[in-house]
C-alpha cells in the first residue's frame, strides 16, 4: 500500500496598511467608557450621594434654616452645590480605572503602543469628563425638578468652564495617586481626604465668611472654593456673592475670570504632574 | 532585487541595573534576522523578561544600545513600538471588552487601515481557531483561548518583530500544544521576526531557529538546538549514587568527562561524548561508589544548560 500525503502550502497573509496613529486620544477614551459602562455601579454610586444631597438634603437645609422666603434661595445654594461634591468623588473613582487597569487590564499593552504615552492619561480624562458630564446634567435636572432655582443664559459658560476645570485638577489628582499607589484600598482611602472634605469648607453649605479667618484664608486657596463661586455665578442669579467673598471686588467678570484663572492653574499643574509621571512609570 | 542588510533586532551590550544595585542584564549583545525565530532560554530571574522590556520600550537600559529594525530603541522608542508587538507573560487583555473590541483597540493604535485590518483579523482569527469567540467577552475566554487571542492581536499591525515572552506559562500541557502549534501557524503565514523567551525547554527546541542560553543576565552559549545539544554528545549518563561528590571526585581524577559532568541532587549526569558508560561505572566501581541506578538517554537543552552554568534550568522552574 503506497500512503500520500498531501501537504498544503500556507497562505502568506497580506501586511495590512500601516498610517501615523490618528484619533487615539478618542479612541483610548471609548476604550474608558466601554469599560465603565460594563460597570454600571461605577457610574451610579458617584451620583447617589450628590442627588441626595440636591433632592433631600438641600431641601431640608433649607426648611430648617431658611425663612420662608429664602427656603427656595438656599436649597439652590446647596443643590448648586453638591456639584462640588459630585466632580471630585467620581473623578477620584475613576483613577481606580487606572489601577485596574494596571493590574488586570490591557495597561502592559497601551505602553507598548506606537503613541505618546500622554494619550493614555488624555483618553482616561476625557471618559471621565463625559461621564462626569452626565453626572452633574442629572444631578442639575433632579435638583430643578426639586424646587431649585437655576437661571441658565450666556453665564451657563463660567459653570460648565469651572466644571470641566475642576475635573480636571481632580483627575491630575487621581491619575498621579494612580501611578503611585499599586493597592486598592489604600487609594480609595485617598477619595475622602481629597473629595469630601474640602467640601465642608469652600462655600458649599455656607459661605466662607462665616468661617473663623484662618479657615476662611486656607479656603480661599482651595480650587473647589474658586469652582463652587463659578458653579453660582454661571446658575443662580445671585451668583456674585460667593466671588465678592473671595475677592472682595464689585467687577463680577473680572472676580470670575480671577477664579477661573486659579482653578485652570491648579488643574494645569496636576494634569502636568500626573502626566509626567505616568509617563516616566511606564519605563522602569 | 534589494536585500536588507539591517538585522531585525540587534542588542549590543545591554545591561540593566535596577535600583538597589540589582544587575539582572549584565552586557548581553546578539543580532536576529528578518524572518528568525530567536529564543531567549534561561530559568526565572536570568534577564529574560528585562532584556525584552528593554527591547520594547518599558525597560530603560543603564548602557548599550539596541535596535528594531534599524530604529535606535531608546532615541526612537515610538517608531520602534510602531514595529514591533508583544504577546506579554502575563494576559494583558481588557476581560469585560469582547475579543473583537480589543482587536480594534490595537488595530486603531497601531494606525491599521480599518477595512484591512478587519480582513487580516478574521484571517489571523480563523488561523488559530477563534473566529467564534470574538463576539464573546473576553472572561469568559479559556487561558489558551486568551493566549490565542493576545497573539492574534499582537499579528494585525503586521509587526517586524513579534516577542512572545513566556507565551505559554501557566497553561496545561494540552493548551501549550495548541498554542504551540497556533504559533507555528502564524509564522508561516506572516514570515514575522520572532524573538522568544522560555524556560520550556521542547517549545525552545521545537520552535526555536536559534538560542540564546541566559544565565545571571550574560548570554553563555548562542547557536542552534541542534548545535547546542551536539555540544553535549549524542547520549548523555545519569547515575544516582549516595555519595555524588565522591563520584565526581573520583571520575574528575581519572580524567573522564572532565568538562561533561555535573551533579543535580543525588544525581550525577556525565556526557558520553569522549567515554563509555562502562569506562564510568568501573571507574566508580574500583572506588567502592555504589551506584544505586544507571541510565542512558538522549540529551536536553537542560543538559546544555547544566554544562554551561552548573545548574539546571527547571530547577529553578516550574517546568
Amino acid at each position: 500500500m503506497t500512503a500520500t500525503t498531501a501537504t498544503a502550502t500556507p497562505t502568506i497573509l497580506a501586511a495590512p496598511t500601516i498610517s501615523r496613529p490618528t484619533n487615539v486620544v478618542p479612541a483610548l477614551a471609548l476604550r474608558r467608557l466601554a469599560l465603565t459602562i460594563r460597570s454600571p455601579r461605577a457610574v451610579a454610586i458617584p451620583v447617589l450621594a450628590p442627588v441626595l444631597f440636591a433632592l433631600i438634603v438641600a431641601p431640608a437645609l433649607g426648611n430648617t434654616l431658611g425663612t420662608p422666603g429664602q427656603h427656595r434661595t438656599y436649597m439652590t445654594f446647596v443643590a448648586l452645590a453638591a456639584a462640588g461634591l459630585l466632580i471630585p468623588v467620581n473623578c477620584m473613582f475613576s483613577g481606580l480605572g487606572v489601577l485596574t487597569d494596571r493590574q488586570q487590564g490591557a495597561m502592559r499593552e497601551l505602553l507598548v503602543a506606537p503613541i505618546r504615552r500622554s494619550s493614555i492619561v488624555l483618553g482616561n480624562l476625557l471618559a471621565a469628563l463625559v461621564i462626569t458630564t452626565l453626572q452633574v446634567t442629572v444631578l442639575i435636572f433632579a435638583a430643578a425638578l426639586r424646587g431649585a432655582h437655576f437661571h441658565s443664559g450666556r453665564h451657563l459658560l463660567w459653570f460648565a468652564a469651572a466644571a470641566v476645570a475642576l475635573a480636571v485638577f481632580v483627575y491630575g489628582l487621581a491619575e498621579t495617586f494612580a501611578t503611585k499607589i499599586t493597592n486598592a484600598e489604600e487609594y480609595t482611602g485617598l477619595v475622602p481626604p481629597i473629595a469630601i472634605v474640602p467640601f465642608f469648607f469652600a462655600g458649599t453649605l455656607y459661605p466662607i465668611t462665616s468661617l473663623p479667618a484662618w479657615l476662611d484664608g486656607i479656603a480661599k486657596v482651595l480650587p473647589l472654593t474658586h469652582a463652587v463661586a463659578l458653579f453660582r455665578y454661571g446658575l443662580t442669579p445671585q451668583g456674585t456673592q460667593a466671588l465678592h467673598n473671595i475677592w472682595g471686588m464689585s467687577d463680577p467678570t473680572r472676580m470670575a475670570l480671577l477664579s477661573l484663572a486659579v482653578v485652570v492653574a491648579y488643574a494645569a499643574i496636576t494634569l502636568t504632574v500626573a502626566i509626567r509621571l505616568f509617563t516616566k512609570s511606564g519605563t522602569n | 532585487m534589494t536585500m536588507t542588510t539591517t538585522p531585525a533586532v540587534e542588542a549590543d551590550q545591554l545591561v540593566k541595573i535596577y535600583r538597589g544595585g540589582v544587575r539582572a542584564v549584565d552586557g548581553i549583545s546578539f543580532s536576529v534576522e528578518h524572518g528568525e525565530a530567536f529564543g531567549l532560554l534561561g530559568p526565572n530571574g536570568a534577564g529574560k523578561s528585562t532584556t525584552i522590556g528593554m527591547l520594547t520600550t518599558t525597560v530603560k537600559p543603564t548602557s548599550g544600545r539596541a535596535t528594531l529594525g534599524g530604529i535606535d530603541v531608546a532615541s526612537n522608542p515610538t517608531a520602534t513600538r510602531a514595529v514591533s508587538s508583544v504577546v506579554f507573560q502575563d494576559t494583558v487583555v481588557d476581560r469585560p471588552l469582547t475579543g473583537r473590541q480589543n482587536l480594534m483597540l490595537h488595530l486603531r493604535l497601531w494606525g491599521v487601515e480599518p477595512t484591512a485590518g478587519r480582513t487580516r483579523y478574521e484571517q489571523l482569527s480563523d488561523a488559530v481557531g477563534i473566529t467564534d469567540l470574538l463576539d464573546r467577552s473576553v472572561a469568559t475566554y479559556s487561558g489558551g483561548e486568551r493566549r490565542r487571542l493576545e497573539i492574534v492581536r499582537a499579528l494585525l499591525s503586521a509587526p517586524q518583530v513579534l516577542f512572545l515572552d513566556e507565551p505559554t506559562v501557566g497553561l496545561d500541557t494540552r493548551v501549550r500544544h495548541d498554542l504551540f502549534d497556533a504559533i507555528t501557524t502564524i509564522r508561516e503565514r506572516t514570515g514575522v521576526t520572532i524573538i522568544m523567551t522560555t524556560h520550556y525547554l521542547d517549545e525552545a527546541e521545537r520552535l526555536c531557529d536559534r538560542l540564546a542560553i541566559i544565565d545571571a543576565g550574560r548570554i553563555v552559549a548562542c547557536d542552534s538546538p541542534r548545535n547546542l545539544l551536539a555540544s553535549v554528545g549524542a547520549e548523555v549518563l545519569d547515575l544516582r549514587v549516595a555519595n555524588p561528590n565522591k563520584a565526581i571526585a573520583v571520575l574528575r581524577g581519572r580524567g573522564i568527562a572532565k568538562q561533561d559532568i555535573a551533579v543535580t541532587g543525588f544525581t550525577v549526569t556525565a556526557s558520553l561524548r569522549d567515554v563509555s558508560a562502562q569506562q564510568i561505572s568501573q571507574a566508580l566501581n574500583e572506588f567502592s561508589v555504589t551506584v544505586q541506578s544507571a541510565t542512558t538517554r538522549r540529551p536536553s537543552l537542560d543538559d546544555v544548560y547544566l554544562r554551561l552554568t552548573g545548574a539546571r534550568i527547571t530547577a529553578g522552574t516550574d517546568n
